[in-house]
């Protein structure tokens, strides 16, 4: 019974984890739709959000040979969270235009390198107001968590699965429901002919980038409790992205989210059963395997094939 | 004053100068037909004027304004409205959904007035009705054909420029197609058609012109086009007789 | 269309490139020598190290990924396993460290070739993702499998080698080493793309699909590439250890990577020259930020996240670095000098007609791409010697029957039958080797290379008969140019010619190839009149040598002129085929160019 209770514990760990990851990875799938560009620095907006909430909650140490002094701030959670999304949409409306704008027409190679470069960017600017240090965050609810049937359920977890239940939803409401919805999956389908319809392509990639960004903050957010605030976040959790991304099919929605979960849930069992160290190294053989035998995922198409 | 005027426009596709001084005219309420074999520089010439392409040199004129410096957004949203070849139909979304996008260019509607424009579209096209739930992708050529005039037609243009309406489809499905073409002309919409099949294209037109290898060599009414030697050449070569 | 001939320009670029020659050489002997000449400090000598071996790894990336195209996240897991094994090799096995080295050397070019298999299905961002994976998973390693590795301890006291007797113990002595390693490294990155291998790296960069239609072996290409880079990057890594006798997981991570690619970037990808230059950049820029003005010095702090900005910027306003800056501005000064055409040997087709049958058949040839029949049972034979034309208006599967027919796309029944054999399913370079050459309706050349190289690209294919060497494949080359018309330029980059010309260089290409079928997609294409009269001159020529040319174009009457036999297409099925008086006046053909009126269609029905 025992057993079965820790399984279910580490269950629930993985899915909240994978939750994170379907996070980052469902903004990351939206650039992908909408511009075809694949963001290597969307990871680094979720260790944004963090280092953010941080900046509001506690302040920030200062940098005396940058010239930054030290700063005590100690604002209420929930405007730090109204402050950081605020802050994530300029984040995003910076990167159309500093990233992707001036590279709109170029091969993919230059654009990959180019968000490869806004990530170091990111993660150095970020090192440089704050130090190395990790920095704990606290949870968003008081309650440290329940137990229900000799299963201990961290709130924390709780609050990310409800809040990636709620993402979701709203995700699909937005684009099943409504006529913005209807523009931006016209623009990912098809940029030229939504031009030749009027629809302002340029406002609905900066509405894509802002909306990828304050996702990918808000999973920040959710996660910096659990793993804790620090540089190295973003990098962690975007290569788990992307893995979740082509494990459940380039370019799906769906696919992004269960491919998340999976990751999670696989990396939770893994550390758990084998070892803990090499944690990290488990996503990573899984995604090498997955994209030598299958490429296109769970419900993608052929990769292969030639046109 | 002309609805479009074209006054010696160059353009280039790629490196390749695809249309050497191009001057045509549409009058309002006209039909209009461009011809010319494959390669000619026809859709060339629509993309150029609907401003998917920028032309190197000469004029575009649209309803009294300039119009070959300007995006294609604002373009459409002056009532110039284009159906580029290949149908392409936003394949994830539904067929209403289709339509109902095709009023973007006139701003922030009420919904009902949407579903009124969407109900009259289906009057026009009634083989799409019975699929309005289904999936862009999942239609067939013909009825791809259907849903991107009416999606064309839903930002109420003054000039619709329809590109190779008849590629790929059946006869059969051609002539249904033509024939709803002359009913959106009877409700007033001025028409630009580049069409390959000359002999649909003039049987709604009233007047056309030939596109060869970018340049225009012929033009005169539909009844000094049909049959004309010259248009079988632009075609068959030299020899096509 | 003869053209004059040019008096032979003599080598005068080579002449008034001396000087900086001579001046290059003086300052690569002189650098390594100044340790010895002038007391220097061990942080001097510390930099100058790093500067070598890093750079090393550099000229691995400017291999595959400036000469290949082919993105490579994982260089400093390379640089690793070539430390690594030196480091434990000596210290903890007691190996020599020539042996250490060598199998460093040897782990990383296993290392590569694996990943270089994995092109055979991926690229682009899969390709990034796998090496990011590779890398992610060496520094887990690395960091955590101490046993092996010693962890984030590191492993100390790795010993320097001895040379034909000689103790390189001193820091100086092993780095005039190290620096004569990476000379003659930078002279083998600098000699190889004049190569054939190199000739193909680029053609594989440049224009993959093409590359493997005129017959390079693309993913063997990409395999070497990547085992290039990681043996590169190997030794860099192997002397890295023994000239710091230090190393730690750290020095070998992704961080590392993004280094190696931000010093080939800045440098200029493509030019090993480049990448030294972008090597010492970044290694001495936060040196050089260290002696800055107080108000500036906050920059030492932050230079990384400038590298991350400098990415932006250069991949942005400069992608080919600032090497390819330097060379630009020296192109625009010197010109590029013509070719001289006196002596170019007349083009030799060695095409043996020994047979009345048909040299390419179609059998109930089908291509579907989902429900859409493209191509619905054609039945076809082309006959040697002759011209023979593909027509019928838009999409009735004229393109998608050529591309089967060149291997880009499998048939999905019927078969694909060349001199007898049955090549359905024959990779592109495969056909290529066969005697099958072709060209694109939208030009696919080799946009960076010249056009004597294209051509040449096209001489390499398997089974060319032709005598080895590259003199031999050179003159194949000009001889081909000079066929077309256009050798007086085979020295000038293709992308700068004009249209006309790169229409004729991709036939030179193909012809180099000694083919015996020749595939042309609208060879008409975006010519103006007076250019496709050349071309209905070039191609009754081509078919006087005995060359069979199967061709797609929608100018009539360019096809009139030039078929022997035309075969007319429509809805993916054979409508009509004869001579072309026959077949521009069959009514049917006639109906489908023009299209049926309404009353047409009325009356079949």
């Amino acid at each position: 019974m025992e057993a079965l209770a820790n399984n279910f514990q580490v269950l629930f760990q993985g899915l909240a984890l994978g939750s994170i990851y379907a996070l980052v990875a469902l903004g990351f799938v939206l650039i992908i739709r909408t511009t075809n560009v694949v963001n290597f620095a969307q990871g680094d907006f979720a260790m944004l959000g963090g280092y953010l909430m941080v900046l509001f909650l506690v302040g920030m140490p200062g940098n005396p040979d940058l010239g930054l002094p030290a700063l005590g701030l100690a604002l209420p959670y929930w405007l730090a969270i109204v402050l950081t999304v605020v802050a994530m949409g300029v984040i995003g409306i910076a990167f159309n235009y500093g990233v992707y704008y001036p590279l709109r027409n170029r091969p993919f190679l230059p654009v990959l390198i180019s968000t490869l470069g806004a990530s170091i960017f990111l993660q150095n600017t970020v090192l440089a107001v704050f130090n190395p240090q990790p920095r704990p965050l606290d949870k968003l609810v008081g309650v440290d968590g329940i137990t229900v049937g000799g299963v201990f359920l961290d709130s924390q977890y709780l609050v990310i699965l409800a809040f990636t239940i709620l993402a979701v939803a709203f995700q699909y409401f937005l684009f099943e429901h409504t006529l913005l919805g209807k523009k931006l999956q016209a623009v990912s389908q098809d940029k030229d002919m939504a031009r030749l319809l009027g629809i302002p392509v340029s406002l609905m990639i900066i509405i894509t980038f802002v909306y990828s960004a304050v996702l990918g903050g808000l999973a920040g957010v959710l996660v910096s409790p659990i793993l804790f605030v620090s540089i190295g976040l973003g990098s962690a959790i975007a290569l788990k992205a992307f893995a979740a991304t082509i494990i459940g099919g380039f370019g799906d929605i769906a696919g992004a989210i269960v491919g998340g979960l999976i990751i999670g849930v696989v990396e939770s069992f893994a550390a758990y059963y084998i070892s803990v160290p090499y944690k990290d190294a488990y996503a990573f053989v899984f995604l090498f395997l997955v994209l030598l035998f299958r490429p296109q995922g769970i419900f993608g198409e052929k990769v292969s094939e030639k046109a | 004053m002309p609805l479009l005027e074209l006054k010696n426009v160059s353009s280039a596709y790629g490196s390749v100068e695809a249309l050497r001084g191009v001057s045509l005219k549409v009058e309002a309420g006209e039909v209009v037909t461009l011809l010319g074999a494959n390669g000619a520089g026809k859709s060339t010439t629509l993309r150029t004027i609907s401003g998917l392409i920028r032309p190197t040199s000469g004029e575009i004129w649209f309803d009294g304004k300039r119009i070959d410096t300007i995006s294609p957004e604002h373009i459409v949203r002056l009532g110039l409205s284009h159906v580029p070849e290949g149908r392409r139909v936003f394949p994830g979304l539904t067929v209403r959904e289709n339509i109902m996008l095709g009023s973007a260019s006139r701003g922030r509607l009420p919904g009902k007035v949407i579903e009124e424009g969407v109900e009259q579209m289906f009057r026009i096209f009634p083989d799409i009705k019975r699929f309005e739930n289904a999936l862009g992708w999942t239609l067939s050529g013909g009825q791809q054909q259907m849903l991107a005039v009416a999606r064309g037609l839903m930002a109420k243009p003054k000039l619709l420029l329809l590109d190779e309406p008849s590629l790929g489809l059946a006869p059969v499905i051609v002539q249904q197609l033509f024939a709803t073409i002359r009913e959106i002309h009877a409700l007033g919409t001025t028409i630009l058609l580049v069409e390959q099949n000359a002999h649909m294209a003039l049987s709604v037109a009233s007047r056309g012109y030939v596109l060869e290898t970018g340049n225009l060599t012929v033009e005169g009414s539909t009844s000094e086009l049909l049959d004309n030697e010259e248009v079988r050449a632009a075609y068959l070569g030299g020899h096509g007789a | 269309m003869r053209t004059p001939d040019a008096i032979a320009v003599a080598p005068a670029r080579a002449a008034s490139r001396l000087p900086w020659i001579v001046l290059i050489i003086a300052v690569g002997i002189l650098l390594p020598l100044l340790p010895y000449m002038f007391k220097t400090s061990d942080y001097v000598l510390n930099i100058f190290m790093n500067s070598v071996t890093y750079a090393m790894a550099v000229l691995g990336m400017v291999v595959v990924l400036g000469y290949t195209g082919q993105i490579n996240l994982a260089q400093a897991a390379f640089f690793g396993f070539g430390a690594y094994s030196v480091a434990l090799g000596t210290v903890s096995y007691g190996l020599p460290f020539w042996v250490a080295l060598a199998l460093g050397v040897g782990i990383s070019g296993i290392a590569g070739v694996v990943l270089g298999l994995t092109t055979l299905r991926l690229g682009g961002h899969y390709l990034a993702m796998i090496t990011i994976s590779f890398q992610q998973i060496f520094d887990l390693v690395a960091v955590n499998w101490i046993e092996l590795t010693h962890g984030p301890d590191g492993i100390a006291g790795i010993p320097r080698p001895s040379l034909f007797g000689h103790e390189l113990s001193d820091q100086r002595a092993f780095l005039l080493f190290s620096t004569l390693v990476l000379y003659a490294l930078i002279w083998f990155a600098w000699w190889l793309p004049g190569t054939r291998l190199g000739r193909a790296m680029r053609s594989v960069r440049d224009n993959e699909l093409a590359a493997g239609t005129v017959g390079v072996h693309t993913l063997r290409v990409k395999v070497t590439a990547f085992t290039m880079s990681a043996v590169l990057g190997g030794i860099g890594g192997g002397l890295y250890a023994s000239g710091f006798s230090y190393i730690s997981p750290d020095n070998f991570n992704f961080a590392r990577s993004i280094e190696f690619l931000t010093a080939t970037l800045l440098g200029g990808a493509q030019s090993a020259f480049g990448g030294t230059l972008g090597t010492v950049l970044i290694v001495l820029l936060p040196e050089w930020f260290k002696d800055l003005p107080e108000s500036l010095r906050f920059l030492t702090k932050v230079y990384l996240a400038i590298y991350g900005l400098a990415v932006i910027l250069i991949m942005v306003f400069m992608p080919e670095g600032l090497w390819g800056l330097l060379r630009n501005a020296w192109g625009r000064v010197r010109k590029t000098a013509p070719q001289a055409v006196g002596k170019i040997v007349p083009l030799n087709f060695d095409i043996k007609v020994a047979h009345r049958t048909a040299l390419l058949k179609l059998e109930n040839l089908q291509k579907h791409f989902g429900g859409l029949k493209a191509v619905d049972g054609v039945d076809l034979e082309v006959m040697p010697g002759t011209v023979h034309a593909l027509i019928g208006p838009n999409g009735s599967g004229k393109t998608t029957t050529l591309n089967v027919v060149s291997g880009i796309y499998r048939p999905t029944a019927g078969k694909v039958l060349f001199d007898g054999k049955d090549i359905s399913l024959m990779a592109p370079h495969d056909r290529a080797g066969q005697g099958m050459g072709r060209t694109f309706q939208n030009i696919r050349l080799f946009s960076t290379m010249t056009a004597l190289e294209n051509v040449m690209v096209g001489g390499q294919r398997d089974n060319n008969p032709l005598q080895e060497g590259h003199d031999n494949l050179r003159h194949r080359a000009l001889s081909a140019l000079e066929f077309v018309g256009i050798a007086h330029r085979a020295n000038e980059v293709v992308r700068n010619l004009p249209y006309g010309h790169q229409r004729y260089v991709e036939i030179a290409r193909a012809l180099a190839g000694h083919p015996t079928l020749l595939l042309l997609d609208e060879p008409g294409a975006g010519l103006n009149q007076t250019e496709k009269q050349e071309l209905v001159g070039l191609l009754k020529r081509l078919r006087g040598h005995g060359l069979t040319i199967f061709l797609i174009d929608h100018d009539m009457g360019l096809v009139e002129k030039v078929s022997d036999k035309i075969t007319v297409l429509n809805f993916g099925k054979k409508i009509a085929e004869g001579s072309p008086q026959d077949v521009l006046r069959h009514p049917d053909v006639i109906a489908a160019y023009l299209g049926e009126g309404p009353s047409g269609a009325a009356a079949r029905a």
